[in-house]
């Protein structure tokens, strides 16, 4: 389980996050729709511990660690998985060097053993054909010039082979095209679980078709200020977030 | 135009010194006082070698630079050369050596030089010496040069390896140099765009350590029109090791249609290391497009948050992203079996290269 409760969030002099509250079960997905601004991003990476976002108050626990006094790749090899809006160009670093570096230093801190060069490279090989990866591919630098559907379908890889207990999924859906759209959702939706719960961020209600949340979350200018279940997504492709600028205000 | 400033290693009032403005960062005259003794270079007799060694490989020890004409003209387009450097020690031995190199029109040739101490014996390694070598290069019409270059010498050496390249019409010249300093080294190229339409590449990576000390200089004159110029050089930084960049494009009058780019890049690593850059448009032409970029600083925040995100600690992420930044020099190298040496070179050169 996932819960935040009241988490205040500033980046640089502005808050953005307001005091906000979420819990997340596991096995389950919810999802998190809002206008720009409203401090989506925000929220995904002051989850991951991303520096300069500054926590003033509020408390965030996965299965009942605090994750807030965790460092960044602690936070990663807790559990926490986040999948970039726009995934960063590693020049210099193969894809597969990079995953098997984050995968072994993930393991390492969990005290597990590493994984073997073999069978590495077997258990790549599996997914990267589930996602219609070349493994060609993987031999180049991680992302650089890659099209915005192969860098997206490389997060879900690396989701596929580093195993997190919680996905969170920020504009996924952003830069795909539909055939695109469809194996990364269903590369996303093969991770379903009942042990893994995902925070499925994204402006759209089209992303939601793919990946099927079990609640909806409006969060406007740093609060949630509602929720409900997947029909909440359809209403508001229908009417917009007008009507929740004042609630929030 | 292409000239060299004049230094015989053998006649110290040729020395530069820091009051030489192309000199400034590289002062010679403070390292070398005096001359060396001079070491006659090996001149091998190429025609007498065995078969073996004219598979595309030769070796070239102190400078015998005269004779490297002569060997590509009997090597394949292909040639890998190793200029090798002796010294004794308790003695600085010197040599230095010129050569000439023409490359036919419509011929491509790729040349790697790798600057070693290679197959020396144990005693000559670590020595002092001081080579002081020049190859001028000159491309006929639609020729082609690719020029990879590793500078792999000892860290009592002082070295000044030189180079001037003209072109002609739609020639191309790309060169490719990978360097972990010496004492004092310094890697010097004059190009001239005397051909209209032609593509010259200058990368490079530095990687330096102790007092290691590594200056690379380029000028490039744009004579003609439509010529480019791109030039991407990215270097490390640590100890107390100091590099020069000295880059600078000069456009002329009527040189119309001119693209020169150039980018400096490099990490500072710890307190005590330096970089020098000094980069250098001069235009004279109207319609051209110049640019250049100089950053020197510390890594990408974000590169670094998204490896921690997956997990790696922050030492690790620091370590992958400072090996990898000088990577991506080598990847302009089509040859993919000279690349995979560059690659393994800079692996090792590499090493214990952590920004901090």
């Amino acid at each position: 389980m996932l819960s935040i409760q009241n988490l205040t969030v500033s980046v640089d002099t502005k808050t953005i996050l307001k005091g906000l509250s979420l819990a997340v079960p596991n096995g389950e997905v919810h999802a998190i729709m809002g206008p720009n601004g409203a401090g989506k991003s925000t929220l995904g990476y002051a989850l991951a511990g991303r520096p300069n976002y500054n926590v003033i108050s509020g408390t965030a626990t996965f299965n009942g660690e605090d994750l807030l006094d965790k460092d960044v790749h602690e936070r990663a090899a807790a559990g926490l998985y986040l999948s970039f809006q726009y995934p960063l160009e590693i020049p210099g670093v193969p894809a597969l060097t990079f995953l098997r570096t984050a995968l072994n230093a993930q393991k390492k801190l969990r005290g597990e053993d590493e994984v073997s060069a073999p069978d590495f490279l077997r258990r790549m090989r599996e997914i990267a054909k589930s996602l219609k990866i070349d493994m060609d591919m993987l031999k180049r630098p991680l992302n650089v010039g890659f099209s915005g559907g192969e860098k997206k379908r490389m997060e879900v890889l690396q989701m596929a082979m580093l195993e997190p207990k919680f996905l969170i999924l920020d504009e996924t859906d952003s830069g795909l095209d539909i055939d695109a759209l469809k194996v990364v959702s269903d590369g996303v939706n093969a991770l379903r679980s009942p042990d893994r719960g995902m925070l499925v961020i994204t402006h759209y209600q089209r992303l939601l078709d793919h990946i099927k949340p079990d609640q909806v979350h409006v969060l406007v200018a740093g609060r949630i200020v509602k929720s409900g279940g997947p029909e909440l997504a359809l209403e508001l492709e229908a009417r917009g977030y007008d009507e929740y600028l004042g609630v929030a205000a | 135009m292409n000239a060299l400033t004049p230094l015989d290693i053998f006649d110290p009032s040729s020395y530069p010194t820091r009051r030489d403005e192309e000199w400034k960062y590289s002062d010679l005259s403070r390292l070398l006082r005096e001359a060396p003794e001079r070491f006659a270079p090996v001149e091998l007799d190429w025609d007498a070698l065995p078969p073996q060694q004219a598979d595309g490989n030769a070796v070239i020890v102190n400078g015998g630079f005269s004779q490297t004409p002569k060997i590509l003209a009997n090597l394949a387009d292909r040639a890998h050369l190793t200029y090798i450097s002796w010294g004794y020690p308790k003695a600085i031995l010197g040599h230095q050596g010129e050569g000439h190199v023409r490359i036919e029109a419509g011929r491509k040739v790729c040349i790697f030089e790798v600057y070693d101490f290679g197959i020396a014996p144990e005693v000559h390694r670590e020595c002092t010496y001081v080579g002081n070598t020049a190859l001028h290069f000159y491309l006929e019409e639609g020729a082609h040069l690719i020029r990879i270059v590793i500078l792999n010498e000892p860290a009592a050496a002082i070295s000044i390896r030189r180079s001037t390249v003209e072109t002609s019409p739609n020639s191309v010249f790309k060169q490719y140099v990978f360097s972990t300093g010496a004492k004092f080294q310094r890697f010097e190229t004059h190009v001239r765009h005397a051909g209209h339409g032609a593509e010259v590449v200058l990368d490079g990576a530095y990687l330096l350590k102790d007092k290691r000390h590594f200056d690379m200089t380029t000028r490039v004159t744009h004579a003609e029109i439509n010529g480019t110029t791109s030039q991407t050089i990215r270097g490390l930084v640590k100890d107390q090791a100091t590099a020069v960049f000295q880059g600078r494009i000069l456009v002329e009058r009527g040189a119309d249609g001119t693209d020169a780019r150039m980018r400096h890049q490099a990490l500072i690593l710890n307190d005590g290391a330096h970089i020098r850059a000094k980069p250098e448009l001069e235009i004279y032409a109207d319609d051209v497009q110049c640019a250049h970029g100089n950053t020197i600083g510390a890594l990408d925040e974000e590169s670094l948050f998204f490896c921690q995100a997956r997990g790696m600690d922050e030492a690790t992420a620091r370590g992958l992203l400072t090996h990898a930044f000088v990577l991506p020099v080598a990847d302009g190298i089509e040859d993919e079996e000279i690349r995979g040496k560059v690659l393994e070179f800079l692996e090792g050169a590499g090493e214990n290269f952590h920004a901090v």
